[in-house]
């Protein structure tokens, strides 16, 4: 059992600037779960707080209940694959493995051993003697992942690993870090501003935005269910439309919308495969490009004062520049003060 | 009326184009330069000390003024001296340089800048100036006798005209470039590397022995060569701090040619000089390229 646990931890840099703000997370056993947010928002500090290589300012973390908040990064059960790999260049692939092992003063034999198991288990059999700059950046990654691997840490940390490789290595390695991962059943906390990665990775998605956390769920949930705008603009496309409400009516430009909540302002959020269009003479929004992407199309709305909508249509075909649409949401929600006051 | 034909591209680089030899022309000052006021004269000082005449005054090879150098005990001291010298200074230099470098590499803030500032000085300080600065703080009645008299202490036993006077301003003359040099070289170890390591398990002399120092050996060769280089066949130092007996080789040739009259021996002197300088210049291109090869 591995269960790495933060609780109120907050790290203020000189200036002051708060990097992270009095975040809390439990990771289960064998989980994996996701830091996602923009640049700035504080995932890594997070992230090198619980590596050792940023002291918190404040707060506790543990990990299986042990202590870990001032502990120096080589007294950590942690292992961390970096963006950069962080390989050693003056080593070959079967040092780099076998240097944390060497450390830890275990026989040559079990060092051999265990390396060649690891490097077996990230496709890398056989590649031992090779000097890491003959690697390619994908093979460079594999290794930096068995580097951290074959020390068996209780919680697995990954910084950004794929950000470095073209975006088909990236897909294919994701993947199989992600099988790694279950069949190892090691409980990994990941950091990532992809929120693909993020999506197809994780167990559980923790969004961040200036130090805090805005949202943790599962990825379908963050996807479909957002708690607050900055979220449901982030993950996904969406379209926010910023209105009024009175007498139960949403109304921004010509578009009009019958939303059960009080007046006031509010922030409308649809996806655009939720927003349905309809020809009409006199319409809502006026169709401003049409973009057929061959399995479905992209039609950018203009409502008049020059707030931008999308729409995914299955037929592009139907629709063309300067069209008039009606617009019908099959699911919105309406967020008020940073919260969700309404959903559909 | 007859069709222009198409001008044919001309290529990035023309073989043939007449600029060329004012490039040649731009490195052909210093090349000359070196040709004639170095090169020419250790070509011609090697030969003057082994093409020369013997007893009978016939012209011949003839390495009388080499055997003399070996077999002369007081010229034996001073190579000795010297290379004693240089070693300590190499030393000393690595010691000093190293955690000071590693300070400035691994440190943020204003301080680093500070000790960055003090670290550099000594290379805006003429050599004189640092004789005579020895001289007053550490020479006998200098500052650091007044202070231990002023508190009831000794007086320390002075390094001025010691072996040790050489090499204490040796060392701090070239502190500047040293530390620069390794400042350079740990330039390029990426923290990620470090971090890596301590990530892994290493403590902090670990990090330093298996990733810092295997990725600035290069740096440590180069800046070591450029010290002793310097330091073997210095001058002004080792005249104003040293010993009068044994002195190092550079003042030893400033004896020999001005005050002995002696110019074959004094020529013998620099070029025994050189072949040490050559050597260690030749140690130093072989595990730069051997460093690079791996």
């Amino acid at each position: 059992m591995s269960v790495l646990k933060i609780t109120d931890v907050s790290k203020i840099f000189a200036g002051p600037t708060v990097a992270v703000d009095n975040f809390s997370l439990e990771v289960a056993n064998g989980e994996l779960v996701c830091l996602l947010g923009p640049s700035g928002s504080g995932k890594s500090t997070l992230l090198r707080m619980v590596g050792g290589f940023e002291r918190p300012t404040s707060g506790l973390m543990t990990i299986d209940g042990d202590d870990i908040t001032h502990l120096p990064p080589e007294r950590r059960p942690t292992g961390m694959v970096f963006q950069s790999h962080a390989l050693w260049t003056h080593m070959n692939v079967f040092k780099n493995l076998a240097f944390g092992l060497k450390l830890r003063g275990l026989p040559q034999d079990q060092i051999t051993e265990k390396v060649e198991a690891v490097l077996e288990l990230v496709g890398l059999a056989g590649y031992g003697t090779r000097g890491v700059n003959q690697l390619s950046g994908g093979q460079q990654q594999r290794v930096a992942l068995a580097r951290s691997l074959v020390l068996e840490p209780k919680i697995l940390l990954l910084d950004e690993p794929f950000a470095s490789l073209d975006q088909h290595l990236r897909e294919r390695l994701r993947e199989e870090v992600r099988d790694i991962q279950q069949r190892l059943k090691i409980t990994t906390l990941f950091v990532t501003h992809g929120q693909d990665e993020a999506l197809a990775m994780a167990d559980r998605i923790v969004v961040m935005r200036d130090g805090r956390t805005e949202q943790i769920d599962r990825p379908d949930v963050v996807y479909r269910e957002p708690q607050t705008p900055f979220v449901a603009g982030f993950i996904g496309t969406m379209n926010l439309v910023d209105g009024a409400v009175s007498n139960g009516r949403f109304t921004r430009a010509d578009f009009g919308l019958d939303i059960p909540i009080p007046d006031g302002p509010a922030t409308l959020a649809i996806r655009p495969e939720a927003l349905d269009l309809e020809a009409a003479e006199t319409g809502e929004a006026q169709v401003h490009r049409v973009t057929d992407y061959g399995t479905h199309g992209l039609v950018d709305l203009d409502l008049g004062d020059g707030t931008r909508l999308k729409a995914m249509v299955a037929h592009p075909d139907l629709f063309s520049a300067g069209q008039k649409v009606n617009l019908k949401p099959q699911a919105m929600a309406a967020y008020r003060d940073n919260a969700r006051v309404y959903r559909s | 009326m007859t069709d222009a034909a198409p001008a044919a591209p001309r290529p990035l680089i023309d073989s043939n184009d007449s600029r060329r030899p004012h490039g040649l022309l731009l490195v052909a000052i210093p090349v000359f330069l070196v040709a004639w006021l170095v090169i020419w004269p250790i070509i011609n000082a090697i030969f003057r000390t082994l093409w020369r005449p013997d007893e009978t005054g016939a012209i011949g090879f003839n390495l009388d003024s080499y055997v003399f150098f070996f077999s002369d005990q007081y010229s034996i001291n001073n190579l000795t001296i010297t290379l004693w010298t240089t070693l300590m200074c190499a030393i000393l230099l690595l010691v000093i340089c190293l955690p000071i470098s590693l300070y400035l590499r691994f440190s943020a803030g204003r301080l680093p800048a500070y000790v960055q500032a003090m670290a550099i000085f000594p290379m805006f300080v003429p050599s004189i100036i640092l004789a005579y600065a020895f001289i007053r703080v550490l020479g006998p009645n200098g500052m650091v006798d007044i202070i231990l008299n002023s508190v009831g202490l000794p007086k320390i036993r002075t390094p001025y005209l010691t072996p040790w006077g050489p090499v204490i301003g040796l060392v701090w003359d070239n502190i500047p470039l040293t530390v620069l040099i390794l400042l350079s070289g740990l330039g390029n170890v990426a923290n990620q590397a470090i971090e890596a390591a301590r990530d892994v398990g290493a403590n902090r002399f670990q990090v330093f022995w298996h990733i810092i120092l295997p990725r600035i050996s290069n740096s440590v060769l180069v800046a070591i060569s450029f010290a002793v280089l310097g330091i073997f066949s210095s001058f002004t130092l080792p005249y104003l701090l040293g010993p009068a007996s044994p002195e190092m080789m550079g003042p030893f040739m400033n004896r020999t040619f001005r005050e002995v009259n002696d110019p074959l021996n004094a020529i013998t002197q620099a070029v025994i000089t050189f072949c040490f300088c050559i050597a260690f210049g030749l140690f130093y291109v072989r595990s730069v390229a051997r460093n690079q090869g791996k």
